[in-house]
């Protein structure tokens, strides 16, 4: 049930974002971080939940991923990761996020934390992270997210 | 909208482009050159090195000048452009040789950069690292 709600909400969103395409720049670039800030937050709930349908409708096919490792993952490689980790966590919390909008584009840069359990074992993990949007026939869809550990009270 | 993706041997002129001006950013790392580095970034960049550390403009073009930085030999592998409109994102590895602090390094770090095109000329707006590991 969780999961359909969070579907009909992705659709409400792009929707949305296709109605909005319509106004003029500025209002365009506000609502545009209104709408990727909200659509972060679904991503939070879906990776949280190891919803991998939920999470596709707001990632672009082509989307690549980079891992904690510095592994390169594509779409499909990372929506697996999801629905097998996703269970494991216990929390996933964004902070710091600024937002940036550049007409068709939009980055994304902030502070990530995770905390789960994975094979018995309690894990704790943080770092920082970008996601790069792009508006494509009135939808933002993430082209691009990176996360890179570190301590983001450490850093300057 | 359509992307077009391209492997470091690009033929379309934009994907080209970025492909010279990553070169340029490399060699401008190797001589320590913040001068030459200066005219690919944009005046807002984002930048989070390996270790996340995050940087603007300022602080990245000095730890380009950083005396305690002495990179050897810069390279990339395995670029991949992908051009929506007048943005771009680029991704691929970023290979780094030298001695900081007197030690030898060697990183082997993937990137994504985000670049703009702002009357012509493509800067740099976000550029993150994660060291490889795996």
């Amino acid at each position: 049930m969780k999961s359909l709600a969070l579907r009909i909400l992705v659709c409400g969103l792009v929707t949305g974002l296709m109605l909005e395409a319509a106004l003029p720049q500025t209002e365009d670039e506000l609502a545009a971080r209104t709408m990727i800030m909200a659509l972060e937050n679904i991503w939070n709930n879906a990776e949280k939940g190891g919803d991998a349908a939920a999470l596709s409708l707001i990632l672009d096919d082509a989307m690549v991923y980079i891992d904690e490792d510095g592994s390169l993952l594509t779409k499909m490689q990372f929506l697996e990761q999801v629905k097998q980790t996703g269970p494991q966590l216990q929390s996933l919390v964004t902070d710091a996020m600024s937002v940036h909008v550049y007409g068709e584009t939009a980055l994304v840069a902030g502070t990530y934390r995770v905390t789960g359990v994975a094979r018995g074992k309690a894990f704790h993990r943080e770092g920082r992270f970008i996601d790069t949007w792009v508006r494509k026939n009135g939808a933002w869809l993430c082209v691009a997210a990176q996360a890179t550990p570190g301590a983001p009270g450490d850093v300057k | 909208m359509v992307a077009s993706s391209i492997q470091a041997s690009a033929q379309n002129p934009v994907q080209e482009r970025i492909l010279v001006l990553k070169s340029a950013w490399n060699q401008a790392v190797q001589l320590r050159d913040g001068k030459a580095v200066e005219p690919l970034l944009g005046n807002e960049l984002i930048y989070i090195d390996y270790d996340g550390t995050v940087m603007n403009k300022g602080q990245y073009m000095a730890s380009v000048k950083s005396s305690a930085l002495h990179a050897e030999q810069v390279t990339n592998e395995a670029m991949k452009v992908r051009v929506y409109g007048a943005s771009a994102v680029v991704v691929g590895v970023y290979r780094e040789e030298g001695t900081r602090h007197g030690k030898r390094y060697l990183h082997r770090e993937r990137f994504v950069d985000t670049w703009l095109n702002r009357e012509g000329a493509w800067v740099c707006v976000a550029s993150q690292s994660t060291l490889i590991t795996h």
